[in-house]
């Protein structure tokens, strides 16, 4: 125990490759009969999801400030590159950059606008941005298809290999912990320091040299390319998308998967975006009375938010902190105990 | 001329329906310093309690109206006391984003009490319109242009002339010292999110007659209603007013004169222009933050 305590400790790695590894494993636990298929979708959807909420976290709660042009984003980014893919026939990894690369150019001129002006503004700029966005994705159906939605492949590597849905699955994971490991680097680094001063006082960080705009907007480009990123996963896994996917709705629920998971953790998003996009699939729908009741994910979603910023703002789980505290509690007991033997 | 009297009127009973939205939102902020991002949804949500009124009650449509109102009062005082008010010590983002957490329940409680299928609600003047050289008009929009004015204006005098008026605007300027000289805060407080929530749903029942009562149904007003916010600048009661009028009246013309499809997402973007350059909105004060 206290060997593998010491393998984490010394190199924080191990522990997303250690999730990576064990988050591979489901579709060889679907191929032993042990998960259902649709079990294998939904936690893919926890995947691209928690890209996405990895990339808001940084923006949200490092940097302190809300965009809701997060579904327009990864909507943008999925359409690319089931554009790229499909109609121009483009390898998957040239795809791949491309349509990270626009949406991200897209979202570095609006927040060059919106972030002059004062914080909350972005969140109302960003609202009309995810709007003129959707009217994009109805009126250019040579790109998007349209109301009738656009259909992808999965990937196609180097143009010889087509992976079916377990190696998507996998690949979609080592995507997943690349991005933590990453983020966990620029985070705990310069960029990180900075994004934190700045969240803590705006005056403060003006005060210590640390040019805000430019980290605001490294913030929100961060954000938007993650989104389009997790798009693209999207587009290559369920394969399918249309216009009014990409709602503000869905903004706000990638909000509450950082909320709920926890602001300011690199774990956070993942564990937002299972209980988000997870539980409700899951969970909820297998109880047998309350199942039928028509918009209960977003009541489950809606009064999580409220509670875990009212009571829990280092997220859900502190919810658990009664048990831990009943853990360490009997540790010490149990000391104390040996020790008095001891004494004897 | 006609086309233009046409439109005219149309931009002022669309802006009608956004200005009585924003003022609820802008009331809230005065007085507790958040964004509501949940007018609309409060609005929604109380739309439906007056259909369902007005469906299984039986009664005059403004009756149903009232009783919407009425439910829209309650549910603005319970979110204030159950929510708002433990939340004094959180920070501007998080307060936000209580309000995206409102969203979502409502969303959710709207379809598990009323169903998940759209309902109509009639106009409050069923028919009969006049000319005015050329432009018709019906009754039912001149009825819910004068209703906002109206409103507008009262609640203006209100704020300007009354003891309750003066206690709000105190509270909008500086909460810790108003609370020392005595005003009542959270009293203000809850209710301007009654006020708000009530609006909200006057705002939606105007609307109902011509997009059905549904989820969706305030999404466009809310995000209208913020971006007029934007407009008029957060500093006064007024601006805010103002820039959803002109919110209404400019969408009206974009759309007819330069692009059905993109007269929205044309004015979103100027919009966005227009803020580069007065930060403040158009009536916005400047002024200096100390640290």
């Amino acid at each position: 125990m206290e060997h593998i305590k010491k393998i984490f400790n010394t190199k924080p790695y191990n522990y997303y490759i250690f999730f990576g590894i064990l988050l591979s494993l489901a579709p060889t636990a679907q191929q032993l009969g042990l998960l259902n298929s649709s079990t294998i979708i939904v936690l893919g959807t926890v995947i691209f999801y928690s890209v996405v909420g990895v990339g808001l976290n940084v923006l949200l709660g490092y940097s302190g400030l809300i965009s809701l042009g997060t579904a327009g984003f990864m909507g943008l980014g999925s359409y690319m590159a089931a554009y790229l893919t499909v109609d121009m026939n483009l390898p998957y990894f040239l795809s791949v950059i491309i349509s990270v690369s626009i949406p991200l150019a897209v979202g570095l001129v609006i927040g060059l606008i919106s972030l002059r002006i004062q914080g909350y503004y972005l969140a109302i700029a960003t609202l009309g941005v995810s709007e003129i966005l959707k009217q994009v994705f109805i009126e250019m159906d040579t790109l998007t298809g349209g109301f009738s939605g656009k259909s992808a492949f999965y990937p196609k590597i180097f143009g010889l290999l087509e992976l079916n849905r377990q190696f998507t699955f996998i690949g979609m994971s080592i995507v997943l912990v690349l991005i933590l490991i990453f983020s966990h680097n620029f985070i705990n680094a310069r960029t990180g320091r900075a994004f934190l001063t700045m969240r803590g006082s705006e005056s403060a960080a003006k005060a210590m040299g640390i040019n805000l705009l430019k980290y605001k907007l490294t913030a929100f480009g961060i954000a938007t390319a993650y989104a389009a990123l997790g798009g693209v996963l999207y587009i290559h896994f369920i394969r399918f998308a249309y216009p009014s996917g990409w709602s503000v709705t869905l903004s706000l629920q990638i909000l509450a998967v950082i909320v709920i998971g926890g602001m300011r953790k690199m774990n956070g998003p993942v564990i937002g975006a299972f209980i988000v996009f997870g539980v409700p699939e899951l969970i909820l729908k297998q109880i047998p009375i309350i199942s039928g009741i028509d918009g209960l994910a977003y009541i489950f979603t809606g009064v999580l938010i409220i509670v875990v910023i009212l009571f829990y703002p280092d997220g859900v789980i502190d919810l658990l902190n009664p048990i831990k505290d009943y853990i360490e509690k009997y540790k010490e007991n149990k000391n104390e105990e040996k020790s008095l033997l001891d004494n004897q | 001329m006609s086309i233009f009297l046409q439109l005219l009127f149309s931009s002022l009973e669309t802006g009608s329906v956004y200005a009585l939205a924003t003022l609820g939102i802008i009331i809230i902020f005065r007085t507790s310093r958040m964004t509501n991002f949940a007018q609309g949804s409060l609005g929604m949500m109380n739309a439906f309690v007056a259909t369902f009124a007005l469906i299984n009650l039986n009664v005059n449509v403004f009756v149903a109206a009232f009783i919407g109102m009425i439910s829209a009062f309650i549910t603005g005082v319970v979110v204030d006391l159950v929510i708002m008010r433990h939340a004094k010590r959180v920070s501007p983002v998080s307060k936000q984003i209580i309000t995206f957490g409102l969203i979502m329940l409502f969303l959710g409680i709207a379809p598990m009490l009323f169903g998940t299928s759209p309902l109509s609600f009639p106009r409050f003047i069923s028919e009969g319109s006049i000319s005015i050289s050329g432009a018709s008009v019906t009754y039912n929009g001149i009825f819910n242009i004068s209703v906002g004015l109206f409103i507008m204006i009262a609640l203006f005098v209100f704020l300007k002339k009354t003891k309750w008026g003066l206690a709000v605007r105190v509270t909008a300027s500086n909460e810790e010292t108003a609370q020392l000289m005595g005003v009542p805060t959270k009293l203000v407080t809850m209710g301007a999110w009654a006020v708000a929530a009530a609006l909200g749903t006057l705002a939606a029942l105007m609307l109902a007659p011509a997009i059905t009562v549904n989820v969706s149904m305030m999404d466009n007003v809310q995000i209208n209603a913020l971006i007029a916010c934007v407009l008029g600048g957060f500093q006064t009661f007024y601006g805010p007013v103002l820039g959803a009028y002109i919110i209404g009246l400019s969408k009206n013309l974009l759309i007819y004169y330069v692009s059905s499809t993109w007269g929205n997402a044309l004015l979103y973007i100027l919009i966005l222009v227009f803020i580069v350059f007065r930060p403040n909105g158009l009536i916005g004060k400047n002024y200096i933050k100390k640290v």
